[in-house]
């Protein structure tokens, strides 16, 4: 029989341990997946690793792709901590995109490109935040179901920019605007083919912050109390109106950012695909990084690999992109079961296996009420 | 009120109980895995599931039928996972319910590749109720229709019987609102939150699977659209009641249907607002819903989402 006895501190070696695992256990589910297709996992993990990192370019698009789930990642790390379950970057991420365009599309052009620059990415960001917003005020005040309301709030924002594709922003009724002006793009950091944008330099930075929000500041400190009491929360005078507003504004707005950046500086236009999914691949790094800012950055450039990776296999082998989400969800599977061995101590034992007279090892709170009732009896 | 208007309100009305099925087999089942504190949000990965693995058996066998169990027995093996994750090994439910979304949506694109706009030959076919169905306007419109409609009308008067007249129902309940107590009275909870997640994942595959089945016979990535999502928001509307639960997925139905008929009359209207329209009716209700729930303190399982270790406090 399994018996599990809460961990005060979880060792440092399970922390690394439990997500390498995952990873592994997660690629061993997808080759089985892949095996009843009869597909062979060895030659698609093979080609993955080969179209994510193979050359310079093929890495270069990786980190592509990596910048708005770092973007994303980083955000949904200072949420998650105080149990807030945004899963609406991908519709704050289109809100974002939507937002800067507009100044791209139909703001003066003759602003200097800094300028220009400068308020779309404020605009992105504002609007990713203005989109975050909304689940935060709801939830806060009258307690409505942040999950819901986000993803429904991804299926609003898709058709909003639908209704702008196809209205008045498409060319001749084709979902595609016209090109952003050079002034409107921003600025790629490495000589062409590659679109590798100073965006990366965005994320960065932002791990950074969101590392000494977490760490350093009284703030931190209040989301993480938060997110493990909130009763306690309320009695330490936390104030958990600004606190969850506050947190929701800074994750929608990094990931407006994210959507303003990559439709300006990757796809220089805005149109219906502009690869908002990465919302839902952000959510499994911030948590495959055990929701440390830093190490999303890292995870982040993993499951882009694996995204780019699977763009490769889709095109050179005919293999659905969708053992992609197959591989991801499994790891997340693994990570999630995994906590049972960071969070509890799993002990085997037989049943009736206690020695007669001897104290049964029931965990820490018992023992000290079996103390307590002892001295009591003495 | 003219006879075409009242022929085209039938058919609207119709098509709004097909639809609304569709929504009530899920919500149903989620239902009672929330009155037995489970919180599942990976409906919409299970309904594509069942969507799938429904049209693939019908198209192997040739019989809808048989592709209706399969979807539902294959929707059920993966709320397994979700039961094993969140209640054995007290997983974060959330977090586990937006993995299974993922999973089910990769899954089913990652297989139904091939079958892509492929046709099912052989559907669901309508089945009159005799008597029932010549009522006028209520008979066309309820009576008329196939088995898995009926299933529904019957499911929700015997969930509903079960949940509150019965002996189970009581220890469900119980298992939901205080687990430690449940436990203490004998209850297994174990057992009862397991039984109850695949339940309602049978029945979210059941969902997905009419679909294919039934309504749109061809597979396409993504075929439910958000319905999973819909339906965990009408659990909320329904205050955790079957009765409340019917009366809501045929509101959707309704939307869905005038959403699609006023498409196809070519109307001015936008068609991606219109395509909003079910997004954007679901997002009030649900904060509606929750205020209505916040005032009378009715529904909420006091557990949902906790899960139950014996041996802590």
């Amino acid at each position: 029989m399994l018996r599990f006895e809460k961990r005060d501190k979880t060792p440092i070696q399970l922390r690394v341990l439990v997500p390498i695992c995952s990873v592994l256990l997660g690629l061993l589910m997808g080759s089985v997946v892949m095996l009843f297709a009869h597909v062979n996992p060895l030659r698609v993990y093979g080609a993955i690793v080969k179209g994510a990192f193979g050359s310079a370019y093929t890495f270069s698009e990786t980190l592509v792709i990596a910048v708005p789930l770092i973007l994303m990642s980083v955000g949904l790390c200072l949420v998650y901590r105080m149990k807030f379950f945004n899963i609406g970057a991908k519709g704050q991420y289109i809100i974002g995109a939507i937002c800067g365009s507009y100044l791209a599309l139909f703001g003066p052009a003759t602003m200097s490109r800094p300028l220009l620059l400068t308020l779309m990415m404020v605009l992105g960001t504002l609007g990713g935040a203005l989109w975050a917003i909304i689940p935060a005020l709801l939830k806060v005040y009258w307690n409505v179901n942040e999950v819901i309301v986000t993803l429904l709030l991804n299926y609003i924002a898709s058709y909003i920019l639908w209704f702008f594709m196809y209205g008045t922003w498409g060319t001749r009724g084709f979902p595609l605007s016209k090109n952003f002006a050079l002034n409107a793009q921003l600025p790629r950091i490495l000589p062409p083919p590659s679109r590798l944008h100073i965006g990366l330099f965005f994320g960065l930075a932002a791990a950074v912050i969101i590392w000494i929000i977490i760490r350093k500041t009284r703030f931190g400190y209040e989301t993480r109390v938060l997110g493990e009491n909130e009763r306690a929360a309320r009695y330490a005078g936390i104030n958990v109106f600004k606190t969850v507003i506050i947190a929701a504004v800074i994750s929608g707005g990094l990931a407006g950012l994210a959507g303003i950046a990559h439709t300006s500086a990757v796809l220089r236009v805005l149109q219906l695909e502009i690869n908002s999914d990465y919302g839902y691949t952000a959510i499994i790094a911030a948590w495959l990084a055990g929701l440390d800012p830093l190490v999303a950055v890292g995870i982040s450039v993993l499951l882009a690999a694996l995204e780019a990776g699977g763009y490769q296999i889709q095109i050179v082998m005919r293999v659905p992109f969708g053992i992609v989400g197959v591989i991801e969800s499994s790891i997340l599977f693994c990570l999630l079961a995994g906590e049972i061995v960071t969070h509890y101590r799993v002990i085997l034992t037989r049943r009736l296996s206690t020695p007669p007279g001897s104290t049964p090892r029931i965990g820490k709170k018992c023992s000290v009420a079996l103390d307590e009732r002892a001295r009591g009896g003495a | 009120m003219n006879p075409t208007f009242g022929s085209i309100l039938i058919s609207v009305l119709a098509g709004a109980v097909q639809s609304g099925t569709i929504l009530l087999l899920p919500t149903l089942g989620e239902v009672l895995t929330e009155r037995s504190g489970v919180l599942n949000l990976g409906l919409e990965g299970l309904m594509l599931i069942g969507a799938f693995f429904g049209f693939l058996g019908a198209m192997k066998t040739g019989n809808p039928y048989v592709g209706l169990l399969l979807g539902m027995a294959a929707a059920a093996v993966a709320a397994t996972i979700h039961a094993f994750i969140c209640v054995t090994l007290r997983g974060n439910q959330t977090v586990t319910g937006l993995a299974l979304t993922i999973f089910g949506t990769g899954l089913t694109s990652f297989y139904g590749d091939n079958w892509v706009s492929q046709r099912l030959t052989t559907v669901i076919q309508p089945m009159a109720i005799p008597g029932l169905s010549r009522i006028p306007f209520v008979g066309p419109i309820l009576f008329s229709q196939d088995l898995i409609v009926y299933a529904g009308y019957i499911l929700v008067a015997l969930f509903w019987f079960l949940l509150f007249k019965t002996k189970v129902g009581v220890n469900l309940r119980a298992v939901g609102e205080n687990a430690k107590a449940a436990d203490a009275m004998g209850v297994n909870v174990v057992g009862t939150r397991y039984f109850w997640t695949i339940v309602g994942g049978a029945l979210a595959g059941a969902g997905g699977a009419y679909i294919t089945c039934c309504i749109h016979p061809y597979w396409l990535n993504g075929i439910t659209s958000g319905m999973g999502w819909i339906a965990v928001a009408l659990v909320v509307f329904a205050m955790w009641n079957p009765f409340n639960a019917l009366v809501g997925a045929f509101l959707f139905g309704s939307i869905e249907a005038l959403q699609l008929q006023l498409q196809a009359a070519g109307t001015y209207i936008n068609s991606a607002l219109l395509s909003m329209l079910p997004y954007l009716a679901t997002f009030v209700v649900i904060i509606v819903a929750t205020l209505i729930v916040r005032v009378r303190h009715v529904g909420t399982p006091k557990e949902l989402g906790i899960p139950y270790a014996r041996e802590e406090k």
